[in-house]
């Protein structure tokens, strides 16, 4: 005699994702920077975009602000960042 | 389709009863017990075995299909359905009766305003408050006197705990994974009171919040863990309430300053002193939003004089947005001056939701 006991896991749901490839090169590229809302995220970016245009070559940043940390990017701010060749999305907390 | 898992005895399937879940054979609940906590599929307390027919007793006591979707998490978008939260229920040593309790939990918790992803993955470790009103208490036998935040009763402490189970097993809030709380509490486990209507002149909090009288209903807010006060010197209302609104103002400095619900655990003793003044919870409300407020300077007296200056120091934060966001529960003991404050998981980002349970 066995007992019988389902799986309590959430099964996963949609599509499979996969990495995007990795651009061969940073010189000339377009950056976007999705800034989370926390408090030193600005700051972190001021840094990390230094870094990026002088040492790497990145010709242009696209840098937005979310509204809340808590929430998604909004649909229209995730749009923008469509011109850029990668997107940083981080937290300064 | 049978395949063998990584355990000694252990075969998973597929339901021939409808189910979307794997089955997995053992040999009776202890050995079910011991799997579901290697597989990690637990909050560390034992669980009761998920049997196919159990789950269908629980389906059955809220009229529910397995498929039937319960709620959608916004932000990742994963369906909650039925079966996956009678599971829960069955695990959390829940009887079928309570189900349509957690389901309505489940609904009220995906609303998008409750921010149900964002809290549960926060650093500031939250839970869910679930207060509990209509005639679905005394049906079930839940607590709402002595030790009402401490679980004695199975109904409590098992609807709070199926939504617990949800959170791990369907919406991944494993700890290190989606859930990043530095270190949450012990609400986690299950956080879950009935309001004692039955000895309070109060309108029910789901009544204030636009239930109608005599319909069962949840009120469900993501919340810090409850912080209890004691004032027993006084007769006064208002000098009650201020030891409350200290308590809300140390929150304030010591946690998070930003406006959003707060709820009161009023207990018998402090509201017969509310009673004897003629005061309502709207009463209570208002006195609330006036006191629980702090200067953006009172911050240097705890040690947070390094972002006091970033601004105004003379500019005022109230606690609450108007005096609705106070939820005010009578629950308790008959005997004892002890309420408590429950804060808010994180100002406004997550706010009350009041759902009518479906029975």
């Amino acid at each position: 005699m066995t007992l019988r006991v389902l799986d309590p896991r959430q099964a996963p749901q949609g599509d499979a994702m996969r990495m995007a490839l990795a651009l061969p090169s940073l010189d000339g590229a377009i950056v976007g920077m999705i800034d989370n809302a926390k408090i030193g995220t600005e700051r972190l970016f001021d840094f990390v975009e230094e870094i990026l245009r002088k040492e790497h070559g990145v010709r242009e940043f696209i840098r937005r602000r979310k509204p809340d940390a808590s929430r998604p990017v909004p649909p229209g701010m995730l749009a923008q960042m469509s011109g850029a060749d990668a997107v940083l999305s981080a937290i300064g907390d | 389709m049978t395949r063998t898992e990584g355990f000694p005895g252990e075969r998973q399937m597929s339901s021939s009863a409808g189910y979307a879940s794997a089955v997995l054979e053992v040999a009776d609940a202890a050995e079910a017990n011991e799997l579901f906590q290697r597989k990690g599929w637990t909050d560390g307390l034992p669980v009761v075995a998920p049997t196919e027919d159990a789950v269908a007793r629980f389906l059955d006591a809220a009229g529910l299909a397995p498929g039937d979707i319960i709620g959608v998490e916004p932000v990742r978008r994963r369906s909650i359905s039925a079966e996956k939260l009678a599971i829960a229920a069955v695990m959390a040593g829940c009887l079928p009766e309570y189900f349509p309790v957690s389901v309505a939990i489940i609904k009220a918790m995906c609303r998008p305003e409750y921010a149900l992803h964002g809290s549960t993955a926060s650093t500031g470790g939250s839970a869910p408050f679930i207060v509990v009103n209509g005639p679905v208490r005394l049906e079930i036998g839940m607590n709402a006197t002595h030790n009402a935040l401490g679980n004695a009763a199975r109904a409590n402490a098992t609807i709070g705990r199926s939504v617990r189970l949800v959170l791990l097993n369907v919406l991944g809030g494993f700890p290190g994974q989606l859930d990043r709380s530095t270190l949450g509490h012990p609400g986690k486990f299950t956080f879950c009171v009935a309001e004692d209507e039955e000895d309070s002149g109060w309108l029910p909090l789901s009544v204030e919040r636009g239930i109608p009288a005599g319909t069962s209903a949840i009120t469900v807010m993501q919340v810090q863990s409850p912080h209890q006060i004691m004032n027993e010197w006084t007769h006064d209302p208002r000098e009650i309430l201020d030891t409350y609104a200290s308590a809300i103002r140390n929150n304030m400095l010591t946690y998070s300053i930003w406006e959003g619900n707060y709820a009161f655990v009023i207990p018998k003793q402090h509201r017969e002193i509310f009673a004897a003044a003629g005061w309502s919870k709207q009463n209570i409300r208002e006195y609330v939003y006036e006191v629980a407020r702090v200067k953006r300077g009172d911050w240097r007296a705890v040690g947070k004089a390094a972002v006091a200056g970033r601004k105004d120091e003379e500019k005022v934060y109230c606690a609450l947005r108007s005096p609705d966001d106070l939820l005010v529960v009578a629950a308790g003991g008959p005997a004892g001056g002890f309420g408590a404050i429950v804060p808010p998981w994180y100002g406004k980002k997550s706010l009350a939701v009041t759902v009518a349970i479906d029975v």
